[in-house]
């Protein structure tokens, strides 16, 4: 599943993997996380995080099950498998090296060409 | 991302479909209920908050979808959706819809109800142990394959290590006396071998042993589940019981299951041979059935040439007996089935053609429907859909076709097959076991699916790959030059096949009409037969023997309406008989000069009985007894035979017993009469060299060879069949003996020719649909591409061509395709006939009927063709096609008559 670094779902996959990378989270608290995080400084499309989810779920990163939510409602649970933190470990160098080059790039001065 | 993942994520997707449904549901209502609720934490009104946490959500329904799409979709999921949507076309093409699925029912019906007889009759392995193992062995003898010598069975038991188990039997029937009516039953007299080489055990009691199969021991009888069931009511305590057989008390000891029939002769009954030591020194006899298991590890060719060596040590001992006699083996189901084998095989290609014929006309249908379609198609790929997405929109289409032809298949072919128990030859072993089981009911399947892609990929194909921008311009029907290839290329295939099955046919009607012409020798008007079987306890004294079969004549010929009765040992196609080795006098004594002859013993008036005609010398007179000359009648056959050119009246043979000084005394028999040929085994059959002698000069021992049986004959003034009195008169005479087999002559006639009449009725049916098929065929063609040249038509009509050119110009295409069909086909034909020759009754080298086929073929192809080409012409001057049409099939008509006749 080497994607070319598409970013946007690339980042989105990302960001939930290290969301439940913190503890199981169900759907909402995901989205509530990301946001809380990155201090409200990410807009996420919700109804483009559940894609992502199952997505994530079918290529066998996260796993999910039912569970009781904080009121006492019956909420499904994402957590983290071994192959997800190792791809969450993966996904996040690539993104630091891509930053870095990015960043190199974007810093450069005409009379360092 | 691992693999188990994918598979557990795919197989609940398509398994658990509705499960996961109602959980995104509730997964989804959780979150915008939560963030509803989180809105009115911060003081939203709870109405406002719901419509503000949907709004913010997105479209939910989209959002459903993608998740489906990111679980991955089940490839099941889209096959039904495939499936659905292939099934509305249909729906919206009725008449396209109906005719297809009817061709392919009929193609597929066909198919499956053959397939379900080769099944039964062919392939199921024979209901015994280890079948592959179980051979059959006979003795070679110049070019004849009796059965064993009792004498060389026992040598061969002997001195043989290649069998674990070998045994012989002969087919015997017996009297059965259970306080009812009499009952001839069919059984096999068998050594104490017999139940172990087929390794199958009774489902009651016991077998007989090898103990119990010496001579002096109790009688003895195993019986089968059949007869158990109907004669003794399926009474479990049956085994040590005593029934009365051959009026004789015998003790039952067990009962064989239903499916066991090892020769397939409908056997009831398993009596212990008990060889007498005079039988077991017998070398001259040959009429035993020997079977052997192999013992592990050894081969068919190893045992066989063990065989040849027995058989050689034996040709030693026994020269005059042995000499020229080898031993041969074959599995037991290639010599119960073999003669099948050609025959069935035939059925099963020929139903094979008729399904191709039926792909064929579908393919078609589908090109010209996929023409119409090309927009619809087009459309769908400018929208995106992969062109494997769109073949396989198009296949599931042809699959629905399919199945439902299959379907609609499986009740024709339900139907057909009990037609055929029903109707077919009561002689084909196992027929009334075909049954449309799963094996069936797959095969069904397995063909609709084949035919689905047979007659589906090539327009699938084509349709796909067809370029967007000419379809979408394609109202100028310009296109669908190699189209109309494939076309033509289906109908020449078409004609081809269907020829191949009517000039089949064709040769089995002239060979079924041929031999209902053949004179079976003599007059078989108002004759009744019916065979009569005295018991040996009761009537092992050779006089008494005769005396009874003499009054039974008697008392035959008394009844109303008899003109005179007889007896013969076996009646023309009764089946069976007895031959034997005759030495002209003059020759020495070698088993080279020996003339095998088919023996009948009869009583004097036999011969004026059956109106058998005398064409030199005299009949039998009472005065024949063996206090006179002996004396014997010969048929042309033998006559030419043994004296060709020489008047036969007054020379002698050799035969049927030995004088006082032993086995090189002859015993002479003078010739004094010649009577015609009998057809004695079939109408269909070579007549062999035969003789008659009268039972009054009949050796003792000849009482043994016959069983004490013979056919009663009664010649009749006509009217109605005198059963009742006939069983009457035999049993007023010798009380609880049956008389068995009763019926016509005429009866055995057409019994004798039943499977080929059986097979030239399927064949010409199959032949009929496959011409009716391909004249759809080309009809269909023909319409389309006069349909897609009605404009060019048009054209050349406005230039002045006459509408009589146009009208032979269309037909004209039909009759090209025809003709080129026709090539091919004849190709097929000559092969197929050379096929077909054994089944044949000299119709060898006659190209009349390929001739005739051929001319009906393109004939009906033109005639056919005359629909499109008058609508291509003016209606108005259509009368001229008309005119052609007719004279078409005057000609038509008048070779097919031509043909009947």
């Amino acid at each position: 599943m080497d994607k070319q670094l598409d970013l946007l779902q690339g980042t989105l996959d990302m960001l939930i993997l290290k969301a439940v990378s913190l503890g199981p989270l169900h759907g909402y608290g995901i989205l509530l996380r990301i946001q809380q995080i990155s201090h409200d400084r990410l807009e996420i499309q919700q109804g483009s995080l559940y894609p992502a989810l199952y997505r994530l779920e079918h290529q066998g990163w996260i796993a999910s099950e039912w569970g009781e939510s904080e009121n006492r409602r019956k909420a499904k649970y994402y957590r983290l498998t071994a192959a997800g933190k190792r791809r969450l470990q993966a996904e996040a160098e690539n993104w630091n090296r891509m930053a870095d080059v990015i960043a190199g790039i974007l810093g450069t001065k005409p009379e360092e060409v | 991302m691992t693999l188990w993942s994918r598979v557990r994520s795919w197989s609940h997707t398509t398994f658990h479909r509705s499960r996961m449904e109602s959980e995104m549901d509730s997964e989804l209502r959780f979150h915008v209920e939560s963030f509803a609720e989180d809105l009115v934490g911060k003081g939203v009104p709870r109405q406002e908050a719901l419509r503000r946490a949907r709004i913010e959500f997105g479209a939910i329904e989209r959002a459903k979808e993608e998740c489906r799409e990111a679980r991955g979709v089940s490839i099941l999921d889209e096959i039904i959706q495939d499936l659905h949507y292939g099934q509305r076309v249909l729906r919206k093409s009725p008449g396209f819809a109906t005719v297809a699925v009817l061709t392919l029912a009929i193609g597929i019906g066909a198919t499956t109800a053959i397939f379900s007889v080769v099944d039964a009759v062919l392939l199921r392995p024979l209901s015994i142990k280890d079948p592959s193992k179980v051979m059959y062995l006979q003795e070679h003898w110049q070019d004849i394959f009796p059965g064993f010598s009792v004498g060389n069975f026992v040598d061969l038991k002997r001195q043989s290590t290649s069998f674990a188990a070998l045994c012989a039997s002969n087919l015997a029937s017996f009297n059965l006396d259970t306080g009812e009516l009499p009952e001839r039953v069919d059984g096999e007299i068998a050594t104490g071998d017999y139940f172990a080489t087929f390794g199958v055990p009774p489902i009651v009691g016991r077998v007989f042993s090898s103990e119990e199969d010496q001579p002096g021991q109790a009688q003895v009888v195993v019986i089968s589940e059949r007869l158990w069931r109907t004669r003794f009511h399926a009474d479990p305590s049956i085994a040590g019981g005593v029934i009365r057989l051959n009026g004789l008390p015998t003790t039952v000891l067990g009962v064989m299951p239903a499916s066991f029939d090892p020769l397939l002769n409908k056997t009831e009954m398993w009596v212990p041979a008990r060889f007498t030591a005079e039988q077991r020194a017998d070398h001259d006899d040959h009429y035993l059935n020997v079977m052997g298991r192999l013992r592990a590890g050894v081969t068919p060719a190893q045992a066989q040439s063990e065989l040849q060596v027995i058989a050689q040590r034996l040709q030693q001992l026994y020269p005059l007996d042995d000499e020229g006699r080898t031993f041969q083996l074959q599995p037991l189901s290639a010599v119960l089935l073999g003669d099948q084998r050609l025959g069935l095989r035939l059925m099963l290609s020929a139903v094979g053609f008729l399904l191709l014929i039926a792909c064929a006309n579908i393919a078609n249908l589908q090109l010209a429907r996929s023409r119409t379609r090309q927009k619809e198609i087009a459309m769908r790929a400018a929208l995106g859909a992969s062109p494997g997405r769109i073949v396989r929109q198009l296949l599931a289409e042809n699959v629905v076709l399919g199945l439902a032809g299959g379907v609609v298949g499986v009740f024709l072919a339900y139907w057909g097959v009990s037609w055929i128990i029903a109707h077919g030859p009561a002689e084909m072993p196992r027929l009334d076991q075909s049954r449309m089981d799963a094996g069936s009911l797959a095969f069904a399947g397995a063909m609709a699916l084949l035919c689905s892609f047979l007659f589906g990929l090539a327009p699938a194909v084509r349709s796909a790959s067809a370029r967007l921008n000419e379809a979408f311009k394609s109202s100028s029907g310009i296109s669908g030059g190699g189209r109309d290839r494939i076309r033509s290329l289906l109908v020449v295939g078409e004609v081809s096949l269907a020829l191949i099955l009517m000039v089949g046919a064709g040769l089995l009607i002239r060979s079924a009409l041929l031999v209902s012409h053949v004179d079976p020798g003599f007059d078989v008007s108002n004759i009744v037969v019916g065979r009569v079987g005295l018991p040996d306890p009761g009537y092992h004294d050779p006089n008494l023997a005769q005396h009874t079969f003499e009054r039974m004549i008697a008392a035959a010929s008394a009844l109303p309406g008899v003109e005179s009765a007889a007896v013969v040992s076996r009646a023309p196609l009764a089946g069976g008989g007895s031959s034997n080795g005759l030495l002209p006098e003059g020759k020495p004594f070698d088993l080279a000069n020996l003339i095998n002859s088919q023996l009948q013993i009869v009583s004097p008036n036999y011969l004026s009985t059956v109106r058998l005609p005398l064409k030199a010398g005299r009949d039998f007179t009472p005065q024949d007894t063996r206090d006179n000359t002996l004396v014997t009648i010969v048929n042309e056959t033998l006559a030419r035979t043994m004296w060709p050119g020489e008047n036969p009246i007054g020379k002698r043979f050799a035969c049927c017993e030995s004088g006082p000084k032993g086995r090189m005394d002859p015993v002479w028999h003078q010739i004094v009469g010649v009577v015609a040929d009998v057809r004695a085994w079939g109408l269909d059959r070579q007549v062999q060299p035969e003789f008659y002698i009268p039972m009054a000069q009949m050796p003792s021992s000849a009482w043994d060879w016959i069983g004490r049986t013979m056919d009663l004959v009664i010649r009749t003034h006509g009217g109605a069949l005198p059963i009742r009195e006939v069983q009457s008169a035999v049993a007023s005479v010798a009380p609880s003996v049956p008389i068995y087999r009763l019926s016509t002559m005429q009866q055995k006639i057409s019994s004798t020719l039943e499977r080929s009449h059986f097979d030239t009725f399927l064949l010409t049916i199959f032949a009929a649909a496959a011409l009716l098929l391909s004249s759809v065929g080309i009809y269909g063609v023909l319409s389309y591409m006069v349909a897609q040249r009605t404009r060019d038509i048009g054209i050349r009509m406005a230039l002045g061509a006459s509408q009589s050119r146009i009208v032979w110009n269309v037909l004209g295409l039909g009759v090209r395709l025809a003709l080129v069909g026709l090539g091919i086909g004849l190709l097929g034909a000559l092969a197929a006939t050379r096929l077909l020759s054994t089944l044949l009754y000299n119709t060898s080298s006659d190209g009349r009927n390929h001739l005739c086929c051929c001319v009906v073929h393109p004939a009906h192809g033109g005639a056919v063709g005359q629909l499109p080409s008058r609508s291509a012409s003016d209606a108005r001057r259509s009368d001229r096609c008309a005119e052609v049409r007719v004279k078409m099939e005057v000609v038509v008509g008048v070779r097919i008559r031509r043909a009947e006749v």
